[in-house]
């Protein structure tokens, strides 16, 4: 949708064949709920195909979206006919300029899977505010369908998520959690209708008060497990994965232990590995832990990247409520979120930001001291990202599962599917030490990088880690073989190898500068490839003597 | 330079330096109050307070350019251009390929 947002005036034509006609059919079913003589506000108007029919039916209707080009397409197609009460404006769905307690209807179609979980949390609130007491929200958006079409949509969603890194567009975002946000803020479902195996659904929302009150209600995660077998399970998942994937939790308030209205605040990303380990790394310590939106991604990768900065904390903090929790005045960051977040340029009114922020240590497992102790200048081990061990140990299982599901799963299959046409089941044993060579050169790269710290060239220590695994493995493969030929055949292979994975692994140190790897990247890129074709060649060559 | 500040360009003494010399990252004195929140942010440690409380960058080869002390120098007083991205392979293929790509590796 966001590609035919560009050009206004073939968008409507476009969107109704993108949706098989269904947006037409959700334009009649809407217009059918609201009465003749009532306040209505249309967020994300688009060209105004909507709000010009509800205005000729009678109603008010004011307008907003946020594209200008729309807006401008919009008021160039005014209604001509007398009467009628239309403005369009400019605006947001999460900021939009319209009093307390003024409409009857607010209607929203298609706009929903736009927004990220918070910020649907902050539309539903704000929209809550701007309705009149049992006013209604009008929803039209893409939900997941359930049972058999859910396989067929997510099958379908993955097929689309791969066109869409092609193109370099933005995804649009599933409503899972949606649902779970209507009671707790203050609506109640008065209708559903759904389209497509209920892919697309319209649903007509009322507005109710929770305990008589003025504001509407805040929602919060439910409290999520991070003890036991079935939390290695996913730890496990993330770390034998590579770290590919973006293992995203609910953003929000979750608590540690039982927190008061004077325990710490703490702030974290939503990725499911990251919490679990703060969470475990602070049992029994009683504080606020808030995940802010960072789709699912670690805190370096997030702050070095877009995901953890400045709007992702505000944005957390408004749509959490997080004030009616503590009493506190700091949030308590992890240190490597300074890469994105930064102090100076939050808000400087307290009203819209009334918080302090404290950098906590680099490692989640420091928290405890440094919540004793306060230091005002932290030591050392608190603040200094070293690659020791055990994080060695961490980024080589993950770089190694990385690069085994990014690339050599496909030569593993070819070399599999090719052995067993050629007849050679007795040759399946390759497979084996292919792996068992990939994984040997990956735990000497990981943890013998120290070794390798006499240079910042990624190039010269490939060359280093080339000429190490070469002596490793040229024994290895002397014990199990003990033929010269073989070994000479398999030499080129190692040596690329560890060239090839000793660069790959310079995104796991977190030491590595991405200008300096830009800078090799050329020369890299050419010692690769001659590398590369040699060991093909040259395991070629001993598959053929093999056949001789 | 980032969006956050342009230090390079207003500071009048070294903002000509910067873009001739390949300085990868300096603090201005002239601006430094030796608060030391960039000593506390950076992962490395390498701001310290060398020059009469005032910090300065030691070993700026092992700089990353995070631009986490740039961004939470209240006085504006680091100069740099940050490097996105972690560094990895595949996210500096993808960066030379299209150097417009806003979407990550990881």
């Amino acid at each position: 949708m966001r590609k035919l947002e560009l050009e206004p005036k073939t968008y409507d034509d476009k969107f109704t064949t993108l949706t098989n006609g269904i947006n037409v059919k959700v334009r009649n079913s809407i217009l059918n709920h609201i009465e003749k003589s009532s306040s209505v506000l249309e967020l994300g108007c688009g060209t105004g195909v909507l709000a010009k029919k509800i205005a000729l039916q009678g109603p008010d209707v004011v307008a907003i979206d946020s594209n200008f080009k729309m807006i401008n397409y919009a008021m160039q197609n005014y209604p001509s006919e007398e009467n009628v009460k239309l403005i369009y404006q400019i605006g947001t769905v999460i900021d939009f300029p319209v009093e307390d307690q003024s409409k009857d209807y607010i209607v929203s179609t298609f706009l929903l899977s736009e927004l990220r979980p918070l910020e649907q949390q902050i539309f539903l609130r704000k929209a809550w505010k701007a309705l009149k007491t049992d006013g209604r929200l009008l929803i039209a958006a893409e939900f997941i369908p359930s049972g058999f079409w859910k396989s067929v949509f997510k099958i379908k969603r993955w097929w689309f998520k791969k066109k869409l890194k092609r193109l370099t567009l933005k995804e649009t975002h599933l409503n899972k959690w949606f649902f779970k946000y209507l009671e707790p803020i203050g609506f109640k479902t008065l209708s559903k209708e759904s389209w497509k195996h209920g892919s697309i659904q319209l649903l007509e929302l009322q507005k109710f008060s929770i305990d008589g009150k003025k504001e509407p209600g805040y929602y919060r995660p439910k409290f999520r497990m991070y003890k036991g077998i079935k939390s290695q399970i996913r730890i496990l998942r993330c770390l034998l994965t590579g770290q590919v994937d973006h293992v995203a939790i609910e953003p929000g308030i979750y608590e540690s232990g039982k927190p008061d209205e004077n325990s710490p605040v703490l702030v974290t990303a939503n990725y499911d590995y990251t919490f679990i380990k703060l969470m475990q790394d602070i049992k029994g310590i009683d504080a606020w832990v808030l995940c802010i939106d960072s789709r699912g991604i670690n805190v370096w990768c997030a702050a070095r990247g877009e995901d953890f900065g400045n709007k992702q904390l505000l944005e957390a903090v408004a749509a959490t409520g997080l004030q009616n929790y503590t009493n506190k005045k700091t949030l308590i960051l992890p240190q490597l979120s300074a890469g994105g977040v930064s102090v100076p340029q939050l808000p400087k009114k307290k009203e819209s930001f009334p918080y302090n922020i404290l950098y906590g240590p680099v490692w989640s497992k420091d928290l405890p001291d440094f919540l004793e102790k306060r230091p005002t200048k932290k030591p050392n081990h608190m603040k200094i990202a070293k690659f020791s061990l055990s994080h060695r140990i961490r980024a080589g299982l993950t770089h190694t599962t990385f690069i085994f599901r990014k690339i050599f799963v496909y030569p593993i299959l070819f070399l599999f599917f090719f052995l067993l046409a050629m007849n050679w089941s007795n040759q399946l044993w390759w497979i084996g030490e292919f792996i068992f060579i990939v994984i040997i050169v990956n735990a000497i790269i990981s943890l013998g990088f120290p070794l390798s710290n006499f240079t910042r060239s990624f190039i010269k220590k490939g060359i280093f880690f080339s000429i190490l695994n070469l002596v490793v493995l040229g024994a290895l493969n002397w014990i199990l073989h003990y033929s010269v030929i073989y070994l000479l055949w398999n030499s080129i292979f190692y040596i690329w190898l560890s060239f090839f994975l000793t660069m790959s692994f310079s995104g796991y140190t977190m030491e590595t500068n991405p200008r300096e790897i830009q800078e090799e990247y050329g020369l890299f890129s050419k010692i690769n490839l001659i590398l590369l074709i040699l060991s093909i060649l040259s395991i070629s060559l001993g598959i053929i003597f093999n056949l001789i | 330079m980032t969006d956050t500040n342009n230090s390079c360009c207003t500071s009048p003494n070294l903002g000509g330096i910067f873009s001739t010399l390949d300085i990868r990252i300096l603090i201005d004195e002239t601006k430094c109050t030796g608060c030391g929140q960039c000593g506390e942010i950076c992962p490395f440690g390498l701001p310290q307070p060398l020059n009469k409380g005032k910090f300065q960058i030691t070993e700026p080869n092992r700089c990353i350019e995070c631009s986490a002390c740039q961004r939470n120098c209240v006085e504006h007083a680091i100069i740099m251009r940050e490097q996105k991205g972690c560094g990895c392979l595949w996210d500096t293929r993808r960066r030379l390929k299209r150097p417009n790509y806003k979407e990550k590796c990881c």
